[in-house]
């Protein structure tokens, strides 16, 4: 990364999503994304699966990205009714910025989900997150969020949360 | 293999218009369905597609059982159980992959892609090893229905085509929809752990009455292909319908007003190639037929699940835990509806989707109700007095209607209490 300005300026990014996400903060979040964005979350660890062969859990567009949200917000969403109460923690950061301004940040991250709505069980998440940022009239938005579960391809439970 | 007698009385638990939450809580009756329904009847392992290549595996689950479903130099399917003859270890640890022979990790016993030894280290420890008496245990009867391949645990039984009976066309209703007559699973499998009984699932998946209102979110989202399914009763025109051994479905296709509203609305020169495939095989009046009604939204007892463009199985884990597998169902010949399919499968099914999410949630807060021991029972009677026999001999009624679960039960009690 060229400047720690720039560095700061894409953990600061992390963190605020990361929290927007935790506190179901829906329209916020919803905000963060470019009008291309594409939100991937692979159903397998292997580095090489292509979503266009491949089962994937969340492989959104633009427009499903906005779906998911508004599903969010109906208040029938009954596996986030009420939302999951959730902290994540974000480390081991490393930036680099490409050849067309865009920067990708690569992240771990450990979630704690109480997911209250049935049997009030703590679920942890952890995995890698790869974030592709953008600046869209000065400000920092993704236009991809791809997150690989280290339990990707097990059994999971109920994952309707921005994760 | 002589069936252990229950303990239990299944005809004292399940009655024809309710049945008893123990069906869902007691362990004891878990344990009997593991032996009565997934031992010794016909599950499904997995599909052709899934091993096109000799030496392919996979590893699945019969029941409790570990097995592994693999193709041998022959071409040829075989099902074995996962589980060294010497000492008992799991021989195949991976998913999937593809092998030219299994060794067992603990001493290095070897066997064949059909399951025979073909050596073990060290040999003069044994003053006589008969290798031919230990191959790796094959399931006693194996047989498969349009690249569907089924196992069962047990040596004797009905076969595979009397378990199945008439519900092959169902199977067919799918298949039938691919250029090449063929489905291909191919794009990897999402699991999803449901807290609850695996019947809840079953149930679920031919349940046509909850949709409006567990769904409720995506209906005020979004239009879908439910959409008829909810508002006035008497204007829904989807029927449930009772194919008997337990082999129930929902059928929308008489609410559907045009082709390919099963496929999100496709149309145009997204399906042109299907289409014509389909003419030029079938003739334009069955192939308009077949882009009408759409692939199957039905059980096949126990636990394969025809989810209209998925194919999934639920996997019980114990009285209280199951897991729900999904994969898109792509159609051999058509593979440029892939992608479309891949993003159907992902709305539609699994833990991140628009609509499982909701049914597991309510799955284990059905479990979480039935610990309840003031009230015993759960009623199953809606519809009984407006069910009608079709012209096939198979019960049919308004899909809101318990019909299929009341088949699911009936079918269950025989199962639980037949010698």
């Amino acid at each position: 990364m060229r400047s720690n300005a720039e560095y700061q300026a894409v953990v600061e990014f992390l963190y605020r999503e990361a929290r927007l996400a935790d506190e179901a903060r829906y329209a916020e979040w919803q905000a963060l994304w470019t009008d291309d964005g594409v939100y991937w979350v692979p159903a397998t660890t292997d580095p090489a699966a292509d979503p266009e062969t491949h089962l994937s859990h969340i492989y959104d567009n633009r427009g499903r990205i906005d779906t998911r949200i508004k599903l969010l917000q109906t208040g029938h969403r009954y596996s986030q009714e009420p939302a999951s109460l959730m902290r994540r923690l974000i480390s081991n950061i490393e930036v680099e910025a490409t050849d067309n301004g865009e920067r990708v940040a690569e992240s771990n991250f450990i979630l704690a989900e109480l997911a209250i709505q049935a049997k009030r069980e703590m679920h942890w998440w952890v995995g890698r997150t790869t974030h592709r940022l953008r600046r869209v009239d000065g400000a920092l938005r993704m236009c991809v969020k791809k997150v690989v579960l280290v339990n990707a391809a097990e059994p999971l439970p109920n994952l309707s949360f921005l994760i | 293999m002589s069936p252990a007698a229950s303990a239990i009385d299944y005809r004292a638990l399940v009655k024809d218009d309710r049945i008893h939450a123990s069906l869902y809580t007691d362990p004891r009756i878990f344990d009997d369905e593991m032996e009565r329904i997934f031992h010794r009847g016909w599950v499904f392992v997995g599909h052709d597609s899934e091993i096109p290549r000799p030496g392919d595996f996979v590893t699945r689950h019969v029941g409790a059982e570990p097995v592994v479903m693999v193709r041998g130099r022959d071409g040829d399917v075989t099902v074995f159980v996962n589980r060294c003859m010497h000492r008992g270890t799991m021989v195949c640890a991976a998913e999937r992959g593809s092998a030219r022979t299994f060794t067992c990790p603990y001493h290095g016993w070897t066997y064949d892609l059909s399951g025979e030894l073909l050596g073990v280290p060290y040999p003069g420890g044994y003053a006589a090893l008969d290798k031919s008496t230990r191959g790796l245990t094959r399931v006693p009867r194996l047989a498969s229905y349009r690249g569907f391949v089924f196992a069962s645990l047990s040596e004797t039984g009905p076969s595979l085509a009397e378990h199945l009976g008439s519900a092959t066309k169902l199977i067919d209703r799918s298949c039938d929809l691919a250029p090449a007559g063929a489905i291909q699973l191919t794009a990897g499998w999402v699991k999803h752990r449901c807290a609850a009984n695996w019947k809840m699932l079953p149930e679920n998946d031919s349940d046509g009455y909850h949709l409006g209102f567990v769904h409720l979110a995506l209906f005020k989202t979004v239009r879908t292909q439910y959409q008829r399914v909810v508002g006035d009763e008497k204007a829904i025109k989807a029927v449930v319908r009772d194919w008997g051994r337990g082999h129930i479905e929902i059928d929308w296709s008489p609410g559907y007003q045009g082709p390919f509203e099963w496929l999100g609305g496709a149309s145009g020169s997204q399906v042109a190639g299907l289409v014509a495939a389909l003419e030029r095989r079938d003739g334009p009046d069955v192939a308009r037929r077949r882009i009408l009604e759409g692939p199957a939204h039905a059980l096949i007892f126990p636990n394969l699940f025809l989810g209209e463009t998925n194919i999934a199985i639920v996997q019980p884990v114990s009285v209280d835990e199951c897991v729900h597998w999904h994969t898109p169902m792509f159609l051999e010949g058509a593979p440029e509806l892939n992608s479309r399919l891949l993003r159907m499968a992902e709305a539609g099914m699994g833990p991140a989707s628009f609509l499982m999410p909701e049914d597991l949630t309510v799955a284990s807060r059905n479990q979480l109700g039935l610990q309840a021991r003031t009230v015993g029972w759960l009623e199953l009677a809606r519809g009984l007095h407006r069910e009608r026999v079709d012209a096939e001999g198979r019960t049919v009624s308004h899909v809101t209607d318990e019909t299929t679960n009341r088949a699911l039960w009936q079918h269950y009690r025989t199962v639980m209490t037949e010698a």
